[in-house]
């Protein structure tokens, strides 16, 4: 039998060395737990439809170089914080010093706040199953830490712009860690942008800490070109009477990979998981979420809908798991797909694995097309074919967008989409 | 306006209309009876472009130009409204949207200038006092929960917001009590002008009470088989049919209803 494929070595450097000597150490034991650990194949459960896109050349593991300029391309009102390559550009960065609320570059930490750090990176998230994610534990060279006191409430959401850009080939490496103390709120917009035309890896992970009675609320939006590849992990630890919301907003590329997990660790914690995926051309793209229910009485609500023209290709993985003490848990979780032409495929498996009794869970998944009688009713009152295929189906999605809450980004994304549409039916 | 020579149809190789002869002149309103399974249905929904049924002879044209060639929208355009039987629901789309992008495109086609979403707000919620509709309805899903009177209000709406000049009411009065015929018929009745022709579709006589037509035909078996003018015997015809049924012109009236129209 042919030997299982490892992690190259070239991708066990990881450059930048400015950072404080806990997290350097910290990351420096990742990458040697990163020695020949075995990639993805169509094998791997949760990589099966996805490995294949994978492109984890030598040429990939050399970090890009953090030089140039970066925008937001969301002309909207909040604080900013910019990331070039995965490097925080103090520049473009504007948010105040507000009262309770520290956001800090991994850079800037003192020593004690990096070994506090050290200790907390990566407990939000299972590792096993997010393999990805310890690249980026073994490579980050910046990130951003956001600490909320207890009862600090950002009053303007925080848009923080990922931008990758490069001449040659390489990979970014970008980090948040998100502390939210007891009863604190935020909204948090991460935007993932590209320029150039390198063959590119964003590798990316997010992490929320949050405690009791916190609220957040989390709106992901990617939109990176065709030449970057887009690996991305969520972890989230919620406490009691907690509270956290996401929208992920996804334009499909040639490999966009998201997993988000959730643990409901305390009672009474809730969460809210919306998510739009639309793919065109030969693009792929790939959720995977797990929501653990682990204490009595939590809540959470799954939302995904995909789009897929021509021959694209979806995929939606949604687990949740119930574990034994999680009595009355409240799960719902619901996707559906819509396929624009014959090529397109997309693949969607719920996964439920419920040790408890006394529990409420309840999923659903369709596979559909546009419906022809709406088409005709539609085109029977002079609305164009074109016209009418975007109004369709944008209205498959639309459910989710109007609950997007932050309205500039709301309108943004359904002017997005809309375009996006416009050239999916062009030929039509 | 209108005119049918020999129209043949057929849906899903099953020959429904054969060979219909009619003309309709602008500012005739025109009643076509009969019973289910006639092609009541099937007439209307080839006039307004369903691709669903297949013309396999004859010709329609839309004063002087071949209606056939145009796809469904271009006949919009040209003036075709249907007021459907069974008004569709697509939820995700706002009623207030679906309108304004259907008199916009229509607008465009005139070469006149787009209404603005306020202009349009304005004109949307008058046309829906003029039929009896809450003007909240046009914040929700196209039809997205509308009872069937409501559906039928919605469809007389659009005719008036669109100004067609050749408005095909299918089935219209089905489903609805007497105080939403009313509003319905009332409604249609504003749609009356010298330059436009109605061509209502209907199984039953009572809507005939409150839009009085010039000429009643009844449909059977793919054929018209019987006309006659208001003025000369039609309103009698039309309370013959309501009375006697069907039956007594020879026609089978099916039970099977003409459920491949729909």
């Amino acid at each position: 039998m042919k030997p299982a494929p490892t992690l190259s070595t070239a991708f066990l450097h990881p450059a930048g060395q400015s950072l404080p000597e806990p997290l350097l150490a910290l990351r420096k034991q990742r990458g040697t737990a990163l020695v020949d650990m075995p990639l993805p194949t169509r094998k791997t459960e949760n990589w099966k439809y996805s490995s294949k896109y994978l492109k984890l050349t030598d040429d990939m593991a050399i970090s890009l170089p953090a030089e140039g300029k970066t925008g937001s391309s969301l002309a909207v009102p909040g604080y900013k914080v910019a990331f070039l390559n995965g490097v925080m550009m103090p520049e473009a960065c504007e948010y105040p010093d507000l009262d309770g609320i520290s956001i800090k570059s991994f850079g800037d930490l003192s020593d004690e706040e990096a070994s506090d750090l050290a200790d907390r990176l990566d407990s939000t998230l299972d590792n096993k199953a997010v393999q990805m994610a310890r690249l980026n534990s073994a490579r980050f060279e910046d990130g951003l830490l956001i600490r909320l006191k207890p009862e600090a409430v950002l009053d303007q959401p925080l848009f923080i712009v990922h931008e990758v850009t490069a001449e040659a080939s390489g990979s970014a490496f970008p980090r948040i860690f998100v502390d939210a103390g007891r009863h604190s709120q935020i909204t948090l917009v991460e935007e993932y942008i590209s320029s150039g035309s390198a063959q590119v890896m964003v590798n990316t992970v997010t992490e929320f800490n949050v405690a009791d009675g916190a609220n957040i609320t989390s709106i992901r939006l990617n939109m990176e070109g065709e030449n970057v590849q887009h690996i991305g992990s969520t972890g989230v630890l919620q406490q009691r009477s907690s509270r956290f919301e996401s929208h992920t907003v996804g334009f499909g590329g040639p490999l966009r990979r998201h997993d988000l997990q959730v643990r409901l660790e305390g009672e009474g914690a809730e969460c809210k998981l919306n998510g739009v995926v639309v793919t065109q051309g030969t693009q792929h793209y790939d959720n995977h979420t797990t929501i653990e229910h682990v204490a009595p009485h939590c809540n959470s609500e799954e939302t995904y809908r995909n789009i897929a023209a021509d021959k694209s290709h979806a995929v939606f993985n949604g687990r949740i798991h119930i574990h034994q003490d999680a009595q009355k848990s409240n799960a719902d979780m619901n996707n559906k797909n819509l396929l624009l032409s014959n090529g397109a495929e997309i693949d969607t498996k719920p996964e439920l694995e419920i040790y408890a009794d006394d529990v409420k869970c309840a999923h659903g998944a369709t596979i559909g097309q546009l419906d022809e009688i709406s088409l005709f009713y539609l085109v029977s009152r002079g609305i164009g074919r074109r016209e009418a295929n975007v109004l369709l189906t944008m209205a498959f999605i639309n459910e989710l967008v109007e609950q997007i809450p932050v309205e500039a980004v709301r309108e943004t994304v359904q002017g997005r989409l809309n375009h996006f549409f416009e050239q999916t039916f062009q030929e039509a | 306006m209108l005119s049918i020579k020999n129209l043949h149809a057929s849906v899903e190789g099953k020959e429904i209309l054969k060979g219909i002869n009619l003309e309709i002149k602008a500012g005739e309103v025109h009643a076509i009876m009969g019973p289910n399974g006639s092609g009541k249905s099937t007439l209307s929904q080839v006039l307004a472009g369903n691709d669903a049924f297949e013309v396999t002879e004859g010709e329609i044209t839309l004063n002087g130009d071949n209606l056939l060639e145009l796809e469904t929208e271009e006949r919009a355009r040209e003036g075709i409204f249907l007021a459907f039987q069974y008004p569709v629901e697509i939820p995700g789309v706002s009623n207030l949207q679906f309108l304004r992008t259907a008199v916009n495109a229509m607008r465009q086609h005139k070469g006149q200038d787009e209404m603005n979403a306020a202009e349009f707000m304005k004109l949307a919620r008058e046309v829906s006092k003029q039929v009896d509709l809450d003007p909240a309805f046009l914040k929700r899903g196209v039809n997205e929960g509308f009872s069937g009177g409501e559906k039928k209000r919605n469809e007389i709406l659009q005719a008036l917001l669109l100004q067609p000049k050749l408005a095909i009411l299918d089935e219209t009065d089905s489903g609805l009590d007497i105080d939403a015929l009313k509003v319905v018929s009332d409604g249609v009745n504003a749609l009356r002008a010298e330059d436009r022709a109605i061509l209502m579709v209907t199984h039953y006589q009572r809507l005939l009470n409150h839009i009085v037509p010039d000429y009643v035909h009844v449909l059977a078996g793919g054929k018209i088989i019987k006309s006659k003018i208001i003025k000369s015997g039609g309103r009698e015809l039309a309370l013959e049919l309501e009375e006697r049924g069907y039956g007594w012109l020879g026609i089978k009236d099916e039970e099977t209803a003409d459920s491949s129209a729909n």
